[in-house]
């Protein structure tokens, strides 16, 4: 019954629910959880603390000491997820720059050479906004930007400068040229880049022995239900903002194609 | 005992256990709350077990292949091929795929290499393309050609090309000699085209201008007709010069250049150095499109002319939507030229046939070819021969100008069938794939003396 759970494509998929929705599914999941759990489980955990003089008093010192620690956890890693999206936009704003940069540079070079190198950097720009994105929203390595990548090299290094002007334009174009490959390069490393595997085992068993614990307090059962389930329900909120942050171009809190989008359009306008 | 002995009471009795005593509003209360709690804790589970909630898979995309250089010396006229695939794919895509399934258009660069052609067919027919789409010299599309008959999947070839072959794995969507070279010779030695008797013939050095100056200096001969001189180089040189002062004592008074790719900068830049003039002797092209033009320069080729099937000037309503239609997408300075209408009706076609056959296999696609299907192509309507698996051609004739566009000079009313074994040059041979396939003739030797 649970084997989708072990299946990548289902977690994958997750990302193209809308957001709403997909809060609202790790929020039921985790109250589920709980809720569970106070029916099944309760009753027989219980039976480990009862005897214990003001048993509640010392699962409230222990659980309050426990969330010290997984809140720092799960604060750390929120931010360790978000830099990461900070890091591969800011790769795609410094990308998009230094190609916009690069066109106004190679469109002063001499015919045919400009036109030539504008097309290709126009379709390099089209590629990354209607093949590239839609590849990296599913976790995939665009593959055919590198091609149009080596065509733009190969029409740079054809140009032979004439004159002292051209040789100072077609260093810094080349320069241009560079920096671009390296923060392309970078946003290519970045679309698998995601938080490892034990980190979201420790993020989840913590989570798991937070609820452990307030199944341990002895009170009425809608109480329980009632605190526990606000509990577990932020709990889920707070994983499901890392879960969006987890990887940089998906999820809502992702990376869009905005600034290559703006580059293409101030292309063709000339 | 004494008086004051202790007494001791009675152990009071145990309190019997009783049963708790529960009221019925909280029995009710704690009842309705574990039921909704564990419908509530359940239904996420079910949920996402039976994966309702997540959004429809949609069919898998179905995977086809495009082979044009986008590196190399044939980069400068098959990165159009390429855009103008996408397009059609783009185009096919958003008004919902071909029965019902998207189209995923995969174009890895064989860099004009035919090693690499051979490989990136066999790459894309391993990840199950349904077809390819491309090729563009005759070299890359020979080294293709066993390639698809070994997955016996379909390659659909847009360009120009010299005929002498014919394979139930490939539709050819350019012209064949009869439908370029011969209206082009008729032409270039009729008034309209100035009388043109000595006709000096230079091409690249591989297969394509081979065949097709053999056939040329055959068609010649049965008019008479010698040509003054043949001259030949490498795929992608540039050196000409040794080439024009060839044509230059040869006497010839025009060229019939059947050069490819990149060196054609080479042999303008040659021609404008020694300063011919394109009246007194023009060189008529058989592989110059608007496409090639934007890298030669403007004052180098003007006068010239080259012949094709289609040329962006074509003043048709249909023709202007379709350039208005991939400029949109591609940019308003960029051009359409003759092999990308072509391949622009072979997706179109392909569309068709898969779309009457119900399914993307191969035999059923072919088995749809044989009604001869029609398109509507942005340079007259193209009907697919299903003898041939060619396709018909209308023929034009362009002289350059010097907005890198063509003044079409002359063109034929009616559309030429295809005959890709012309009896002049390979007696014997042809080809009918609703019966028997290749009937052979006499072995021809394409280099050989005519």
């Amino acid at each position: 019954m649970f084997n989708f759970l072990l299946d990548p494509d289902f977690w994958f998929r997750l990302y193209e629910v809308p957001s709403l929705e997909r809060t609202l599914y790790f929020l039921l999941a985790f109250v589920g959880f709980y809720w569970i759990g106070s029916i099944f489980l309760r009753p027989f955990l219980r039976q480990f603390i009862r005897p214990t003089p003001a048993a509640n008093d010392i699962v409230g010192y222990i659980l309050s000491c426990f969330c010290v620690f997984y809140g720092l956890l799960l604060g750390l890693i929120a931010v360790t997820a978000y830099e990461n999206v900070a890091d591969a936009s800011a790769n795609v704003t410094r990308e998009a720059a230094s190609l916009s940069a690069l066109y106004e540079d190679v469109s002063c070079y001499p015919e045919p050479y400009g036109q030539n190198l504008r097309w290709l950097l126009r379709d390099y720009t089209r590629y990354v906004i209607k093949y590239a994105w839609p590849l990296q929203q599913r976790g995939i390595v665009p593959e055919e930007g590198t091609i149009r990548a080596s065509a733009i090299h190969e029409k740079m290094v054809e140009f032979q400068p004439q004159t002292p002007a051209q040789e100072i334009l077609h260093a810094e174009a080349l320069r241009q040229f560079n920096g671009f490959l390296e923060y392309r390069r970078m946003r290519l490393l970045s679309v698998k880049s995601a938080l490892p595997a034990t980190m979201w085992t420790v993020m989840l068993l913590g989570a798991i022995f937070n609820i452990v614990l307030c199944w341990l307090f002895d009170m009425k059962f809608v109480t329980q239900l009632l605190l526990g389930g606000i509990l577990a329900a932020y709990l889920g909120v707070v994983i499901h903002l890392i879960f969006d942050m987890n990887q940089p171009f998906r999820g809502d809190v992702s990376v869009s194609s905005e600034a290559f989008e703006m580059v293409y359009k101030r292309m063709n306008e000339d | 005992m004494s008086g004051d002995e202790i007494t001791r009471p009675e152990p009071a009795p145990l309190p019997r256990r009783q049963a708790p005593r529960v009221s019925r509003r909280r029995a009710l209360t704690e009842g309705a709350a574990a039921t909704l709690a564990a419908a509530g804790a359940l239904s996420p589970v079910l949920f996402a077990g039976c994966s309702v909630g997540l959004p429809k898979r949609e069919p898998p995309e179905v995977l086809v292949g495009l082979l044009n250089s986008q590196t190399g010396p044939m980069a400068i006229s098959s990165t159009s091929l390429r855009d103008i695939e996408l397009h059609a794919f783009e185009q096919i895509n958003a008004a919902g795929g071909i029965l019902g399934r998207k189209i995923d258009p995969r174009a890895p660069d064989p860099r004009s290499r035919p090693d690499l052609f051979a490989k990136r067919a066999r790459e894309l027919l391993d990840k199950g393309a349904v077809a390819l789409f491309g090729c563009w010299t005759s070299t890359s599309r020979k080294a293709v050609l066993p390639i698809v008959e070994e997955f016996k999947k379909l390659l659909f070839y847009p360009v120009q090309y010299e005929g002498n072959e014919s394979s139930r794995y490939v539709v050819y969507g350019g012209t064949l000699p009869n439908q370029q070279i011969f209206p082009t010779l008729d032409w270039m030695t009729s008034a309209a085209g100035g009388s043109r008797k000595r006709i000096f013939l230079v091409g690249s050095d591989y297969v394509f201008p081979r065949t097709a100056n053999l056939i040329a200096k055959k068609y010649l001969a049965a008019k008479g007709l010698k040509p003054m001189g043949e001259a030949y180089v490498e795929l992608g040189d540039r050196d000409f010069t040794a080439v024009v002062k060839k044509i230059l004592a040869s006497g010839a008074d025009s060229v019939l250049n059947t050069v490819n790719g990149d060196s054609n900068l080479g042999l303008f830049a040659a021609l404008s150095d020694a300063k011919v003039d394109p009246d007194k002797l023009p060189v008529v092209s058989t592989s110059v499109a608007e496409d090639e033009l934007r890298s030669l320069l403007p004052k180098q080729v003007r006068g010239h002319y080259a012949a094709g099937c289609y040329f962006q000037t074509l003043d048709s309503e249909e023709n202007r939507k379709w350039i208005e239609g991939f400029r949109r997408e591609f940019g308003y300075d960029r051009v359409t030229g003759d092999p990308m209408e072509p391949q622009w009706c072979l997706v179109h076609l392909w569309k068709k046939a898969v779309e009457k056959a119900g399914s993307f296999e191969t035999e059923a696609v072919r088995q749809a070819f044989r009604d001869g299907l029609e398109f509507a192509g942005p340079g007259g309507p193209v009907r697919l021969d299903p003898k041939t698996q060619h396709t018909n051609k209308f023929f034009r004739m362009g002289r350059i100008r010097t907005d890198r566009q063509f003044d079409i000079v002359y063109a034929l009313e009616a559309p030429i069938e295809p005959d890709p074994y012309p009896q002049i040059a390979f007696p014997g041979w042809g080809v009918d794939w609703t019966k028997d396939g290749v009937t052979r003739g006499a072995e021809v030797d394409i280099n050989g003396n005519v």
